[in-house]
């Protein structure tokens, strides 16, 4: 009896207690769109410019987020090594430089001199490019490939398992551009992405 | 032969549990730094902390560090001053839980303070010593902005306290600790869920403490997201309950369990006399908890039910190490002469409900069957109460729900008065902030059972606002944000700044210097005027500072700000009417 009792609240609870609904729209397989962006050298940059390009590892980060900040010798080891084999190295500011005064062109162009950036660190104003790729936080790696004449992310998520300690992580993006180059399946095409989140504009 | 099998498979099973268990490395609890004085300096920020134990660190937000900020020291009859910035990447609130002030200081819902903004309220601190504590409150992101670390205890020192032969050596015989679960994901993020599957106590997975052979005081609270801790020992001595959420109990209470649900605070004193060397765990003995009890569900699958659920688990090992110079050795018979508020006394009883549901459609998590207040979901912009100034009351909440729930009030500290008929327990017969408010019993498919009675009262003595509402919500914050929320004003019906406002036009003001350098100061048309609030934005409109109730005549501090043009508004304490003037930094 008293079980039965205990069974019957635990229906009611259940259905009371819905669960959150699951999210997880896989990014990997989209397309994405050539734009161009303004670099801290006040050129503009597009894809297209980079005629022999396989693909691009493509990384939205920012000047504020403290996890991002970990990242900048990474990411200049990243172009150093990948430009070379057809795939350079972007970073994207998609923050909103209304609301977080540290994300100005003028403290981009600063942190780029400061941290030795060897590739491009573009400006999304508008956080188009940001809402294209879907990026969700600062950093959120993707890794995009041509196919058929149009970009497709194959990689998307963090950069490695380990922002404190580089020598101890598990590099994803290099991983996914190997398996590119290799003309392989990328093993592991999503993984979490997480840091500052980026609120878009409406 | 089958039973053979059977023993052999026992003995594979223990030695399994034994090896894993002798594996297990404990990590030293973290201990909050202290911050004492009467001005406060508070940054909060997205960081990061190494939390699990090997792998990605999890990104965390702290004040001033990287899980939980520092403890906050106040004298009672102290007037505090806070200075809090938000270098979050969002916006964010700080309520400080228990604290007796005024609700345009109290950093509920309405104060919201927007990213690189400087909020600096203060209070008088009137409330007795105890443990108290802060905490972010934006509605619809307490759970998550709890969950990645914003948060910290409040001491509260006073006379009465201070005259007791109490343990009160901060982290030496004095020991603070903050109980909460979390689970993670595969890259050891933070699951913005009710439930986590690992104990993490001061931020710490697996701790270990070690505590001197003498009488112990632990300040004991649960700021989990919704679980309760079912407290005792591995020995299953007694301890001594000296508190209850605001203040001492008349004498100390012992017991050798103790259900402590979200938001409440306990402070107990535990005897190591003699014991030095020996260990001992801190548990929370959850295996005894009914289902309607948080981390009592009896799920077998969802987000409810994990490694915690229904179970016993550790959450401190205790090593016990040689006297201090000077221990307390002994438990104080009394503590205190509580002067409880009267019964008789009260002006009103006001009925309050809590129910599943009841056909009111919830927009986002809980989907359709959140659990309400007064059958309604909360609504920032409707008072559903007005409390008139100088007010005794007493709040009958009667709960249909099939699950128990820790009602929160801000303003007051109370008393209660029953619970389903009977007088509260020893431990909770002094001063609260939180009540437990159980499920209704005996219910089942079709019956809702028998709805359970909780009554407290309280007195609004002070503190009247007709702008700045007060909560009162359950603390299980997953529920505060679905909307089990309500608001009450307390007005004051003798004067014009009670809720209706002076008619008529707020007097002028003008700023000085224009441009100003370091300092910027208001001149008032009315000497007798007063600003109720004082905001200031840059030309993007991004605001920098926001003062309530400021105090003006030592001009106001902008040497921080950069050169350029800024807005300040002004809200006028008689009308609530406000003015917005231009002035130049330079």
């Amino acid at each position: 009896m008293k079980l039965l009792q205990t069974i019957c609240i635990a229906l009611i609870l259940f259905v009371v207690v819905a669960f959150k609904p699951s999210k997880p729209t896989t990014l990997v397989g989209n397309v994405v769109h050539d734009f161009a962006l303004k670099n801290v050298d006040s050129k503009m940059v597009s894809l297209h410019d980079f005629a022999d390009a396989k693909g691009f590892i493509v990384v939205f980060t920012c000047n504020h987020c403290p996890f991002a900040k970990l990242y900048s010798k990474r990411f200049n080891d990243l172009n150093s090594k990948y430009i070379a084999k057809g795939v350079p190295f972007l970073a994207i500011n998609s923050m909103d430089t209304l609301v977080y005064e540290e994300e100005s062109f003028e403290l981009m162009k600063q942190k780029a001199t400061n941290d030795n950036f060897n590739f491009p660190y573009l400006y999304d104003c508008m956080q188009t490019v940001g809402k294209d790729f879907k990026a969700e936080h600062t950093p959120h790696a993707f890794v995009i490939w041509k196919e058929n004449n149009q970009w497709l992310i194959k990689y998307s998520g963090a950069i490695d398992d380990n922002g404190e300690h580089p020598e101890k992580a598990t590099p994803y993006i290099a991983i996914a551009v190997d398996d590119l180059l290799h003309g392989k399946p990328v093993k592991m095409p999503e993984t979490q992405s997480f840091g500052c989140a980026i609120f878009y504009r409406k | 032969m089958q039973t053979s099998l059977r023993f052999i498979i026992i003995i594979f099973l223990f030695s399994f549990v034994a090896k894993s268990t002798s594996a297990q490395t404990y990590n030293q609890l973290w201990i909050p730094d202290t911050l004492s004085g009467t001005t406060f300096n508070l940054i909060m920020k997205d960081t990061m902390k190494q939390i699990c134990h090997s792998g990605q660190q999890t990104i965390t937000s702290g004040f001033n560090g990287n899980f939980w900020g520092p403890t906050l020291i106040f004298k009672k009859g102290d007037v505090v001053h806070m200075n809090i910035q938000n270098k979050l990447n969002d916006s964010t609130t700080v309520h400080w839980h228990g604290m007796h002030l005024p609700a345009v200081m109290d950093g509920g819902p309405h104060q919201v303070i927007p990213i690189n903004t400087i909020w600096q309220p203060y209070w008088k601190v009137t409330n007795n010593a105890a443990t108290y504590w802060y905490h972010p409150h934006l509605h619809e992101m307490t759970e998550q902005q709890i969950t990645k670390g914003l948060g910290g205890l409040i001491i509260v020192r006073d006379s009465i306290e201070s005259a007791l032969a109490l343990p009160r050596t901060y982290s030496v015989d004095d020991i603070p600790l903050i109980l909460t679960d979390r689970s993670f994901t595969s890259q050891n993020q933070f699951n913005v869920v009710p439930y986590g599957d690992s104990m993490v106590i001061n931020g710490t997975m697996h701790a270990q403490y070690k505590v001197p052979a003498q009488i112990v005081r632990f300040r004991i609270l649960n700021a989990a997201i919704e679980r309760s801790f079912n407290i005792g020992f591995s020995d299953n001595r007694n301890f001594s309950i000296i508190t209850s959420d605001g203040g001492l109990l008349d004498a100390p209470v012992s017991v050798n369990r103790y259900l402590l649900h979200a938001g409440e605070r306990i402070e107990i004193l535990v005897s190591f006399t003699s014991q030095s060397g020996q260990s001992f765990d801190l548990k929370a003995y959850n295996s005894t908890l009914s289902q309607n009890i948080a981390g009592g569900d009896i799920f077998t699958n969802g987000p409810f039910v994990n490694a915690l659920a229904k179970s016993d688990f550790n959450m401190l090992h205790l090593n016990v190490v040689a006297q201090t110079s000077n221990p307390i050795t002994t438990i104080p018979t009394t503590l205190t002469t509580n002067v409880l508020i009267n019964s008789t006394t009260a002006n009103i009883t006001r009925h309050l409900t809590i129910s599943d549901s009841a056909g009111v459609t919830t927009p986002t998590i809980l989907g359709p069957n959140a659990f309400i207040l007064n059958h309604k979901l909360f609504d920032i912009k409707r008072n559903d109460y007005q409390v008139p100034l100088g007010n005794t009351e007493i709040w009958e909440i009667t709960s249909s729900s099939a699950f128990g729930h820790p009602f929160h009030i801000h303003d007051v500290e109370f008393n209660i008065l029953s619970v389903s008929g009977a007088a509260p327990v020893a431990a909770q017969a002094g001063w609260k902030d939180v009540v437990f408010i159980p499920g209704a019993t005996g219910g089942g498919p079709g019956n809702p059972g028998t709805p359970t009675v909780v009554k407290f009262i309280a007195k609004f003595d002070d503190y009247a606002d007709s702008l700045h509402p007060f909560m009162f919500h359950c603390h299980i914050s997953l529920h505060e944000d679905e909307g089990m929320m309500g608001q009450f004003v307390v007005k004051d019906a003798s004067s014009s700044s009670g809720v209706n406002e002076a008619t008529g036009l707020m007097k002028d003001f003008s700023l000085y210097p224009n441009p100003a350098g370091s300092k910027l100061y208001i001149n008032f048309e009315d000497p007798t005027m007063q600003a109720y609030y004082v905001r200031i934005s840059d030309m993007l409109g991004r605001t920098k500072l926001m003062l309530p109730r400021p105090q003006l005549l030592g001009g106001i501090d902008i040497s921080q700000f950069a050169a350029g043009t800024y807005f300040l508004q002004l809200t006028d304490e008689k009308t609530k009417q406000s003015v917005t003037k231009k002035f130049v930094k330079e």
